[in-house]
C-alpha cells in the first residue's frame, strides 16, 4: 500500500532509472486490472532487461502491434495508477520502444 | 517420514453467499474428524491455511477463531504462503507430529472470496507479488501470461494445448459434485472465452472460490489407510523478473526431489497427482517441473490424454483448480483430500484405477513457494 511516507521514500530512487534503455523480454496486455489501475484497461506490461536487472514494468506511447521481443526500450517517469487517500500523485517508471 | 491421514472432509467449492469463512471452516473440520472416528478433544493442534481474510474481512488471529469455533483449547495458528498457505499449513503439521509434539492435529485450509468484488481479489492476490509489480499494474493472470507468452515462443505451445488442459479439467470435475464448475466443456468453447490477459483466457484462469478442506493428521501407524510420506517446501524470489528463467518453476524441482527422496520413490512410481493449475500454463509448467516429461513437451503430454482421467497418470481428478475452484487457502488441503480419497478408493465416478501413490504440488505466487507431498497406501 502507497502512504505518503513510501512515495516520498520511492520518488528519491526514481533519479537511479532517468535514461536507462534496456531491451523488452516478454509482454501482456492486461485486461482485468488491480485497484486503481482500472481507467487504464487495457494497458501492456512487460518485463524489460537493463544491463543487469530485470524489470516488471509498465509499456506506454505504442501499440501492442508495434511491440517486438528484443525491442530497445527507454525509460520515462510517469504517474502510477490513481491519486492515493491522502492525494500524493505517485509517479513511478514505466518505458516506451526507443524513438 | 509416515503421517497418516485419518480423516478427511471438503465443502462445496463456488459461490457461498450464505454461508460465512467461520461455517466453511467448521463444516469442513467437523467432517474430517468424525472421519477420523476421533473426537474433538483427541485433537491437539489447528493448523489453518488462509491467505487473504485478514485484508478482504480485517480479520486475523484466524487460529484462534476456528480453533475456538470448534472448541479445542490446544495450540492453534494460521499458515500463510499465498496459495500455497494451505499446502504449508499441512507441512507445519507434519513437522509438529514427526517432532513428536503432537500426536493428533486438524489441517483446515479455507478462503471467504467472493464478499468483494473483482478487483479488490485481484489487488488482495497481488500481495503474493513484488512491490514492483504491483507498480507496474501486474495481476496474477499477468505474470502468468508473461510465462505463457515466453513458453510459446520458446517451445512452440500453443492456445489450443492451453485449452486442453481447461478441458481435461472440467471433464474431471464434471464427476464431482463439490467443483464450483461440475460440468464439460468443448475445446471450441475454450478456445472463443474472452481474453483477460493476453495470451490468456477467462477458460484458462481458474476462478474465485469459496471454500474450505480439512485433515486430520496422525501418528497412529497401524498400516492402514493413506500416509504421508513425504513433505517438502521449496523457495524462490518472489518477484518473477529476478528469475534466469520463465519458462520453469525451480522451487517445483527441488521441492519434488526433496518430497520423493523422503518417501524413497521415484517420479516415475507416482500413480496420480493433484497440481497447481491456477491458470492453465501452470499445469504444463507442472508436468515438465515435476519431470513427468521434458522442458517443452508439457502441452503434447497433456494433449496426448496420458494425464486424463483412465490415463496413465490422472492429474486433477478433482478438477483442479481450472473447474474445482481454488479457494486460495484451501487450496493446498484439498489436494490432500482428494489424494487421500483416491487412494483408498471412494472417489467414486472419478476413481481412478490402480492407485497407490500420489502427489500434491502446491504453488504460492508466481513460484516463490512451493510445497510438495507424496502419499501412498
Amino acid at each position: 500500500m502507497s502512504t505518503p511516507s513510501t512515495i516520498w521514500r520511492s520518488h528519491k530512487e526514481l533519479n537511479n532509472y532517468l535514461g536507462k534503455q534496456g531491451k523488452l523480454v516478454v509482454w501482456t496486455k492486461i485486461l482485468v486490472a488491480p485497484k486503481g489501475f482500472e481507467n487504464q484497461v487495457p494497458y501492456l506490461v512487460g518485463i524489460v532487461q537493463f544491463n543487469n536487472e530485470r524489470m516488471p514494468v509498465q509499456i506506454v506511447d505504442c501499440n501492442e502491434s508495434e511491440l517486438k521481443i528484443n525491442q530497445k526500450m527507454e525509460v520515462v517517469i510517469r504517474k502510477i495508477g490513481k491519486a492515493k487517500s491522502e492525494d500524493v500523485i505517485e509517479y513511478g517508471v514505466k518505458v516506451k520502444p526507443r524513438s | 517420514m509416515k503421517i497418516k491421514v485419518l480423516g478427511t472432509g471438503i465443502t462445496k467449492f463456488g459461490e457461498l453467499w450464505d454461508q460465512s469463512l467461520e461455517s466453511l471452516a467448521q463444516e469442513a473440520a467437523l467432517e474430517a474428524i468424525n472421519d477420523s472416528r476421533l473426537t474433538i478433544d483427541d485433537i491437539e493442534a489447528v493448523y489453518v491455511g488462509n491467505m487473504i481474510y485478514g485484508k478482504t474481512a480485517n480479520q486475523d488471529q484466524l487460529g484462534a477463531l476456528i480453533a475456538s469455533k470448534l472448541g479445542l483449547k490446544g495450540g492453534s495458528l494460521r499458515v500463510e504462503g499465498a496459495c500455497a498457505s494451505g499446502g504449508l499449513a499441512v507441512h507445519l503439521a507434519c513437522q509438529s507430529i514427526q517432532a513428536g509434539t503432537y500426536k493428533n492435529v486438524l489441517v483446515v485450509g479455507v478462503e471467504k472470496m467472493t464478499d468483494v468484488g473483482t478487483s479488490e481479489i485481484t489487488s488482495a492476490l497481488m500481495g503474493a507479488g513484488s512491490e514492483m509489480e504491483r507498480k507496474a499494474g501486474l495481476t496474477f493472470p499477468g505474470l502468468y501470461a508473461l510465462m505463457a507468452k515466453t513458453h510459446m515462443e520458446k517451445y512452440g505451445t500453443t492456445k489450443k494445448h492451453l485449452a486442453e488442459v481447461s478441458v481435461k479439467n472440467h471433464f474431471h470435475a464434471s464427476m464431482n459434485d463439490k467443483a464450483q464448475f461440475p460440468f464439460e466443456i468443448t475445446l471450441e468453447k475454450a478456445l472463443k472465452s474472452p481474453e483477460i490477459c493476453s495470451p490468456l483466457t477467462l477458460f484458462d484462469a481458474s476462478p474465485i472460490t469459496d471454500g474450505a478442506a480439512a485433515v486430520v493428521l496422525s501418528s497412529e501407524n497401524d498400516g492402514k489407510g493413506v500416509y504421508i510420506t513425504g513433505s517438502a517446501v521449496a523457495t524462490d524470489t518472489v518477484d518473477l523478473s529476478d528469475r534466469k528463467s520463465l519458462t520453469e518453476i525451480p522451487a517445483t524441482k527441488e521441492a519434488s526431489q526433496k518430497a520423493l527422496k523422503m518417501a524413497g520413490v521415484d517420479i516415475k512410481d507416482i500413480d496420480i497427482a493433484e497440481v497447481h493449475d491456477c491458470f492453465t500454463i501452470a499445469e504444463i509448467l507442472a508436468m515438465e517441473d515435476l519431470g513427468f516429461c521434458k522442458k517443452g513437451e508439457g502441452g503434447d503430454f497433456i494433449k496426448k490424454g496420458y494425464t486424463r482421467l483412465g490415463g496413465k497418470m490422472p492429474v486433477n481428478t478433482s478438477g483442479g483448480l481450472k473447474a474445482c475452484g481454488h479457494p486460495v487457502g484451501a487450496t493446498g488441503v484439498k489436494q490432500i483430500v482428494e489424494i487421500a480419497t483416491q487412494l483408498l478408493g471412494k472417489a467414486g465416478k472419478r476413481q481412478a484405477k490402480d492407485v497407490k501413490i500420489g502427489l500434491t504440488q502446491n504453488v504460492g505466487g508466481s513460484g516463490a513457494t512451493v510445497v510438495v507431498h507424496v502419499l501412498s497406501l
